[in-house]
């Protein structure tokens, strides 16, 4: 049985009264104008979401990532695309808690926590989820690092004071590349926001180029051993990256499950509300399956990372299915709400846009579905 | 600085409008409307944290409230405060804001002395505004409600207190009972660090026997009001629709004003 | 602390109080020399309840240079004014107006004190309703002597949803605030006769507060008050934006209406300031015609106007529960209609002039 503990539930309480007050009203807003309210980043480290799974010895709260899924499905819920930003911020931040050395932690850790946005680096026009088309590259000369190269669909690309950035920076004896991740500190000459892209769905967080255009680097912002890359690259995206996808995809479910019930209570339609109708009785039962199933993919897989169980293909189970079953969940709703449900006053679309968007993220469902049967195939 | 913090719980104030009264029984329901603190206590919390921060200060949080309140007292903790007391017991039901102000003398009274203690100015079921001065009165403290502003020199108040179109200003030594109103500041919200650490906050229930009262001196028993009968708000109007395109309508509003006598 | 406590206990046994559905007190408002109307409109209140009671009405004013608000108290009912002018007592203090009117109370014993539920009054009833031990109804709409003879009070709750009546049956006097609005201001009779009696500040001679007043500040309102309007426009979430808000201040000045609105609206600072609220946290207003405009129904603006003459609403959701507390309904699109009597209003202004 999913169960939470009471100190759990209190904080979803608290988040989500924080939401609701200060995040809802302007989630039509930040989806029309295609921003991100970087001053909202600033309040939840001040409340302590930008460090939810950092240690209290580096002014993080001490807690994990089942308390980082509520946080993010709590946000999701009213805005996808914030959520986004919030949880890209948290790639960063798990990168350097878990391959940074202690001077790096003590540097870089403090400051994540209360207020300095971070991202993450690693898509390039060459390669996504195949990282070996990475092109940018590391050299070390004169003691120092000089990274140049072009990112790109680089999620919080204009808001980041720091940038956690992997380069190619050599090749392995069989000639394959070997990748480094490198701290880049704010305002560093040379590394800057270059094009940003509009998307479809997911507004509420930024999205664009990273330019690296000879960043100069000093050896200690080199994050565990040079060759590193790949695993510190895949191993923050791979657990960290999907659950925050899946918990962004499960705060869009219940926003559907929500909407729609709202609705069809509300809605008189031959002389009674609509949620006589069968067929709409039939919709509703379908968004709240996928929502609790939704729910409970995601709950265990995090709370398995939590209890420090391998726990990679579940997480992407949880991952695929919660932004998959968001689409349909979405279209749906927008079905159910008939003529509403296509006017832009009603969140509905933006729920349909923010679920699409939601796929390639950590991964497309086809990437899921390969590490899943992966998994099943060689056990 | 010690200070103490009176905060009750209420129905959330957004689903006033499903609040009915059962025609058979004549008594409220309550439809499962949650509860939740009474707006103007938090601004109460916040105005202790604020001094808090200021000063140091240890804040204890109390309430006259049945057993489910704790969810209230544990926001409180979260936000800040040190301690919660709640003071519950079936023998506090029914009780008036003067019989409500008693059991909290009382529990305030065995806590040892505070500098300030503060509350809401009203809360919005009830909304009588009638506790920060009645507990005043039974402290034998000063005591002043509305109070929208406030700055400290030592010992000495300076505050602002609410009027219709304008306001007051007063000074007062304390220790004082204050009633603050929402424009006082904006309440924090809670962050994850203040549900860690409210965990492992002390919370405390008391009843009668700890309180060292009588069953007469509390609830409806010790109450100076008693309430009667029940009914909603009545209403005689049966509306008229006014059909026809804009023009028409705009039209027949006139036409009323003008039957009305009211137009020049 | 613990003997404060007993005090009070003391007197609940009523031995020094009498029982006596007695004399009516108002206990008047003024701030700056200025009656405030609630004032009067106690006063004709408490005329109705003297007819049914038989005791004499009694108003008490206290401040410092009021003398000359005797006789107008009287011609509009009082039979009694206790006036108790006192530099000491030159702006409202809690602690300084409730010792005298304690003293006051305790000398002359009445059945039953009024007073206004504005924010200063209500804090004054609370405090000589604790200094006598004796039950205090707060912001009363409703008065009256039931077939028992009981004084019933009947208050509002849960933001006006719910009424409920209060009694005071084991102590005296009986308290009871009332909201400015709620009762009509009588008419007046400049030829009424009554008696004026001056008494001191009893009580202060050795008390010394720790508290201090030291001014009030009033503000200076634009806009005709909606207090006495015969028209209101009020104004609700519906309106939706400051632009079209600025219709309806426009139609409001073309019918020489006052504006009001609701919590929502003056929330989202459409509205000039909280002086235009209506409604259990606002005003209660009484105009011969109102026209809600985009006003939902919640029941806590609703009970502001519900002694209104005419209530018109134009809301454009036919299912917007305001239609049922209405006397005429008007579904339409506030942005379109506004514009519409506007249009009417110009045209008929221009065939005049």
């Amino acid at each position: 049985m999913l169960k939470f503990t009471e100190q759990q539930e209190q904080l979803r309480k608290f988040v989500r009264d924080f939401v609701e007050k200060e995040l809802a009203p302007i989630a039509s807003k930040i989806d029309e104008e295609d921003t991100c309210p970087v001053e909202l980043l600033r309040m939840t480290a001040q409340l302590g979401y930008n460090g939810v799974f950092v240690p209290e010895c580096y002014h993080g709260v001490g807690l994990g990532y089942t308390e980082r899924a509520i946080i993010l499905e709590e946000i999701a819920r009213h805005s996808a695309g914030f959520a986004l930003a919030l949880m890209t911020h948290h790639l960063g931040v798990y990168a350097i808690l878990t391959w940074g050395n202690e001077e790096q932690k003590q540097k870089y850790l403090p400051k994540l926590c209360s207020g300095t946005i971070s991202g993450l680096s690693v898509t390039e026009p060459g390669g996504g989820s195949d990282f070996a088309g990475t092109k940018s590259t590391g050299q070390l000369v004169d003691g120092y690092w000089i990274l140049n190269g072009r990112k790109c669909f680089i999620t919080n690309s204009h808001c980041a004071d720091i940038n956690v950035v992997l380069t190619r920076t050599g090749e392995d004896e069989k000639g394959r590349p070997r990748m480094s991740v490198f701290v880049i500190d704010e305002n560093t000459p040379g590394c800057k926001p270059g094009r940003k892209e509009k998307k479809i769905g997911l507004k509420g967080s930024d999205m664009g180029e990273v330019i690296l255009d000879n960043v100069k680097v000093p050896v200690n912002n080199l994050l565990g051993k040079p060759g590193d890359g790949a695993k510190i690259g895949l191993g923050s995206i791979s657990e960290v990256g999907r659950s925050g996808m899946a918990a962004i995809g499960l705060g869009i479910l219940r926003a559907c499950l929500e909407d729609s019930v709202k609705f069809a209570k509300e809605r008189i339609i031959y002389g009674k509300p609509l949620s006589k109708l069968i067929n709409i009785q039939f919709i509703i039962a379908q968004n709240r399956i996928d929502y609790e199933a939704g729910r409970l993919l995601t709950y265990n897989a995090v709370g398995m990372k939590d209890a420090g169980l391998p726990c990679v293909p579940e997480i992407s189970m949880a991952k695929y299915y919660t932004t998959e079953a968001s689409i349909n969940a979405a279209k749906r709703t927008i079905d159910l709400m008939g003529g509403y449900g296509v006017i832009a006053d009603y969140p509905v679309g933006r729920y349909l846009r923010d679920a699409v968007a939601s796929i390639p993220s950590g991964g497309t469902s086809q990437i899921m579905q390969i590490i899943i049967a992966g998994n099943e195939l060689n056990k | 600085m010690n200070i103490a913090v009176c905060v009750k719980p209420v129905p959330d104030p957004k689903f006033y409008d499903k609040i009915t009264i059962n025609p058979k029984t004549k008594l409220l329901e309550r439809n499962k409307i949650p509860m939740a603190i009474n707006p103007s206590d938090k601004n109460a919390i916040e105005t202790a944290m604020q001094l808090k921060e200021l000063y140091g200060a240890k804040i204890i949080l109390i309430s006259m409230a049945p057993p489910e309140a704790k969810e209230i007292l544990k926001e409180g903790l979260a936000m800040g405060v040190d301690e919660a007391y709640l003071l519950s017991d079936r023998a506090f039901a029914g009780a008036d804001t003067y019989a409500t102000a008693k059991t909290l003398a009382a529990g305030l009274n065995k806590l040892g002395f505070f500098n300030l203690i503060i509350t809401g100015s009203e809360s919005v079921d009830g909304g009588t505004s009638h506790v920060p001065s009645q507990l005043g009165e039974l402290m034998g403290l000063p005591h002043l409600n509305h109070v929208i502003a406030m700055v400290t020199e030592g010992d000495i108040l300076k505050m602002k207190t609410k009027i219709e179109n304008g306001y007051m200003v007063y000074e007062g030594r304390l220790p004082m009972v204050l009633g603050v109103g929402k424009e006082i500041n904006t309440p924090r919200y809670v962050s994850l660090m203040g549900v860690v650490k409210a965990q492992g906050k002390p919370y405390t229930v008391w009843g009668l026997k700890d309180l060292q009262l009588e069953a007469d001196d509390v609830g409806l028993a010790g109450s100076l009001t008693q309430p009667g009968s029940l009914k909603t708000p009545p209403n005689e109007r049966k509306v008229e629709m006014i059909d026809g395109d804009l023009e028409e309508k705009a039209g027949k509003i006139l036409e009323i004003l003008h039957t009305a006598g009211v137009l020049n | 602390m613990k003997s404060c406590i007993q005090r009070v206990f003391l007197t609940k046994g009523v031995d020094d109080l009498k029982i006596q559905n007695g004399e009516i007190w108002v206990i008047a408002e003024q701030v700056k020399g200025n009656l405030k109307e609630v004032s009067f409109e106690l006063l004709g209140k408490a005329r109705e309840l003297a007819v049914k009671d038989g005791f004499p009405v009694t108003v008490v004013v206290m401040g410092s240079g009021i003398v000359a608000m005797a006789n107008d108290l009287i011609t509009y009912g009082a039979d009694r004014v206790i006036l108790i002018d006192d530099p000491r007592l030159s702006l409202y203090q809690n602690d300084i107006y409730a010792l005298v009117l304690e003293n006051l109370i305790r000398k002359y014993n009445p059945g039953i004190v009024l007073f206004s539920a504005s924010y200063s009054s209500s804090e004054f009833s609370a405090t000589v309703g604790a200094k006598l031990g004796t039950g205090v109804a707060a912001h009363s709409v409703d008065l009256y002597f039931d077939e028992q003879g009981e004084f019933v009070q009947v208050t509002p709750a849960f933001g006006g949803r719910v009424l409920g009546e209060i009694l005071c049956p084991q102590t005296r006097p009986i308290v009871a605030s009332i909201k400015p609005g709620v009762f009509k201001k009588p008419d007046k009779d400049p030829a009424r006769q009554g008696e004026i009696i001056e008494a001191s500040a009893a009580g202060l001679e050795h008390y010394e507060s720790p508290l201090k007043a030291l001014m009030v500040v009033q503000e200076n309102l634009s806009g005709l008050p909606l207090e006495g309007a015969e028209i209101v426009l009020a104004g609700g979430w519906g309106v939706g934006s400051a632009e079209v808000w600025q219709l309806l201040e426009k139609l409001a000045q073309g019918l020489n209406g006052a504006v009001g609105c609701t919590r929502p609206a003056l929330d989202e600072g459409w509205a000039k300031g909280e002086h235009e609220l209506i409604g259990v946290s606002g005003k209660t207003i009484r105009p011969k015609v109102y026209i809600g405009f985009g006003v939902s129904g919640a029941t806590h603006h609703v009970v502001g106007i519900k002694d209104s003459g005419i209530v018109i609403n134009v809301n454009n959701n036919s299912n917007a529960p305001v239609f049922q507390i209405s006397d005429y309904g008007v579904v339409a699109d506030v942005k379109e209609l506004l514009p519409a009597l506007l249009e009417i209003i110009e045209e008929q202004s221009n065939i005049h002039n």
